[in-house]
């Protein structure tokens, strides 16, 4: 284990008691937001996607409901994100300067979002568009509960702002030094990073969900394993590529960016494959496996959207594998 | 175990699991889907359609709704000499739900059906799979709860809610059937290939006829049929365009405000009507298409949609003003000169003999007085 976190630089081994006591933290901090924003996204889908069936169905009126009702599991998102992203900065930024700038910055932003959302509850409970405070929809303590998640945030960010007023000085931190991000082409390769941490985050708790609530039985199981696999696999190729390889020194990374670009590869194809066989054999299969990339599309495009799941690790394996080929021909 | 073995293992595990779970014959055990309810003159279903319990549902204003819509129907039937006997949720009851919503919704039916002293019967819908549980667990809630009819054998007869309740002369399963109320599962979705990138609406599939008609020729071949299920088959379609033939008489009323989003595919046409003309089938009611509630005499059948039960998800609102003439067709086929939403419920009083009533209640909450109107059939 300790090989593990020396390799990937979350925890080397040559901090101090105190450093190496802060890296344990952020890192438990950092898995804590990445399970908190995968559940987050996946309700607001939910919310928000129930609001497009609206839409699409001519009834703008309801889809505006819906969209108000569910406003505070959209600002949970933005909420549990930024928390992911608070923390995330603290293995990304080379600066130490400009680390704390963002540090400011983010939880800032982290109080915005969940101050607006208690204030929203507030609104919408005087203008009577939640019966009560725990009206019962989607839970039995909605929105209250969104309102006790709010607070949680605010103390978080205050404690932020306070670490960076008071005690930053006392406590310095200590950053690994990790790789900037790429200068060429940057916003391409930032939507498309965002893009994969939105379906790593939604295959995450869509696979996880799947698990327990696919009917297995039936002759479905094949179908049923296949599915959840291709929702996990978005998220566990994240995890390979974005907290193993770019933690690597540049060394390590050289000599292993081919093989993992190959190994990514072959196991997207693999479970494109095995999908669509498993597809095959059971074509009236429940389409409530995985849900769908948008879990309206469970009624219709449930199909494309698994295979959606395995293209984003498809898409990066093959960019991996170009850039691993031309290195080695260097 | 070795690491080759660990391989064999894991290559072997998908084709395993595929041959897992054993399924009885549907025919071997035709008794395990009757339920039977004593008939009378004038036994009243009241039909629930497309509820559609959602992550956005409030489900206080929709337990208000309901329970106006049932206070309504109550009072129209208790007018009239009757009392609700049976109310059938046909479908999507659920969409995106979770198991909070499952539980109020079974805690708030088992509560009115106390009240009101009828049973309810559960159809699945394409949606009601569709949420944060195993449809086991909804099965198993369908199955607990003491008014709900519900039946799953495990068969391999295709899909979940098919069971028919018996009207008989002394409310045993033994007795006399006057009339049969059968409730199939039209499905969800299907992949036609392993390439198809869509799914299409499932359809009454022919294992689901055969078992009806057995079904029916147990409880007597006679036996006038109503039957509820969600997705309309391929009749609706066919009905709707030869009643608008120039010089068709076919009877013909309500609302038909977009398609009726059944299967569309001529490959896959459900043979459960054209069956049920030969076996007593008298209606046939269901879900689905929200902003329809058509409803015609096709070939001796009468074969509709009800009325979409609140306002979940869409319906539509009938505008006096509109262009469209597919609304000014319903418009003067109901009678109503005022604007209203297409949501309620739908009202079926079986008579002696094969006669039965059918009513639509439209119903909006308003601001001052509620919108009541009981359209009849």
């Amino acid at each position: 284990m300790k090989r593990f976190f020396d390799k990937t630089n979350f925890i080397p081994s040559e901090l101090d008691k105190n450093a190496t006591l802060q890296n344990r933290f952020l890192t438990g901090l950092l898995v804590l937001f990445f399970l908190a924003s995968s559940f987050t996204f996946f309700n607001a889908l939910y919310g928000f996607v129930d609001a497009i069936g609206s839409i699409v169905s001519a009834s703008a009126d309801v889809a505006i409901y819906d969209l108000l009702r569910s406003m505070p599991l959209i600002l949970s998102v933005f909420m549990s994100i930024w928390a992911l992203l608070l923390c995330h900065a603290s293995f990304r930024k080379v600066s130490e300067e400009k680390w704390h700038r963002s540090l400011v910055k983010d939880a800032i932003c982290l109080i915005v979002f969940a101050g607006v959302n208690t204030l929203y509850v507030i609104i919408g409970l005087a203008a009577g568009k939640y019966l009560s405070i725990v009206e019962g929809a989607p839970s039995p303590w909605f929105p209250l509960d969104s309102v006790l998640y709010s607070l949680l945030f605010i103390a978080l960010g205050v404690l932020v702002l306070l670490y960076e007023k008071k005690w930053v000085a006392k406590r310095p931190c200590y950053l690994p030094k990790r790789g900037e991000i790429v200068t060429k082409a940057r916003g391409l390769y930032c939507t498309f990073m965002s893009f994969w941490l939105l379906f790593a985050l939604y295959g995450f708790a869509g696979g996880l969900f799947s698990i327990f609530i696919y009917d297995f039985a039936h002759g479905y199981a094949f179908y049923g394993v296949m599915t959840v696999l291709c929702f996990l696999l978005s998220p566990a190729m994240l995890c390979v590529w974005e907290f193993y390889y770019n933690n690597l020194k540049e060394d390590k990374k050289k000599e292993l960016l081919l093989p993992l670009a190959l190994c990514g590869l072959m196991v997207a194809i693999l479970f494109i494959a095995l999908d669509m066989v498993a597809l095959s054999m059971s074509l009236d299969a429940p389409s409530n496996a995985g849900f769908g990339m948008f879990p309206i599309a469970f009624a219709a495009s449930v199909n494309i959207a698994t295979l959606l799941q395995v293209f984003v690790p498809l898409i990066v394996a093959i960019v991996a594998l170009i850039k691993g080929i031309r290195l080695r021909k260097k | 175990m070795n690491k080759r073995t660990s391989i064999a293992f894991a290559m072997m595990l998908p084709f395993v699991l595929v041959s897992c779970g054993g399924s009885g014959d549907y025919k071997a055990h035709l008794d395990d889907y009757v339920f039977a309810m004593r008939y009378r003159e004038g036994f009243n279903i009241l039909q629930l359609t497309d509820i559609h319990w959602s992550y956005n549902s409030s489900t206080v204003a929709s337990k208000a709704y309901l329970d106006k819509v049932f206070k309504e129907a109550d009072a129209h039937v208790k007018a009239n000499g009757g009392k609700l006997d049976l109310v059938e949720i046909t479908g999507d009851q659920f969409m995106l739900a979770n198991t909070y919503h499952v539980s109020s919704f079974f805690d708030y039916f088992e509560a009115k059906a106390a009240e009101y002293g009828f049973q309810y019967a559960m159809i699945w819908g394409n949606h009601d799979r569709h949420g944060l549980y195993h449809p086991n667990w909804l099965s198993e809630q369908c199955q607990k709860a003491i008014h709900c009819l519900y039946a799953e054998p495990e068969d391999n007869l295709y899909g979940r809610s098919n069971f028919v309740i018996n009207l008989t002369d002394d409310g045993t399963k033994t007795g006399a059937a006057k009339w049969q109320i059968a409730n199939l599962d039209s499905g969800a979705s299907f992949s036609e290939t392993a390439f198809a990138p869509f799914r299409d609406y499932d359809y009454i599939r022919e294992d689901q006829v055969d078992w009806w008609v057995r079904e029916h020729e147990k409880a007597g071949a006679e036996v006038p049929t109503i039957a509820y299920y969600h997705i309309p088959q391929q009749d609706n379609l066919e009905a709707w365009n030869k009643a608008h033939e120039s010089g068709s008489t076919m009877k013909h009323k309500f609302f038909k405000l977009e398609g009726f989003a059944d299967n569309g595919n001529e490959r896959y046409a459900s043979k459960f009507i054209a069956e049920g003309r030969k076996h007593h089938l008298k209606g046939a009611f269901m879900g689905h298409a929200h902003n329809v509630d058509w409803t015609v005499d096709y070939d001796g059948i009468v074969i509709g949609l009800g009325v979409k039960t609140g306002t979940e998800l869409y319906y539509a609102h009938v505008d006096v003003n509109s262009q469209d003439p597919a609304m000014q067709e319903g418009l003067a086929s109901v009678g109503i000169n005022e604007n209203f939403d297409l949501i309620g419920a739908s009202l079926v009083t079986l008579h002696d003999g094969e006669a039965f009533d059918l009513e639509h209640l439209y119903y909006n909450e308003r601001a001052t007085n509620d919108f009541v109107r009981w359209v009849k059939w």
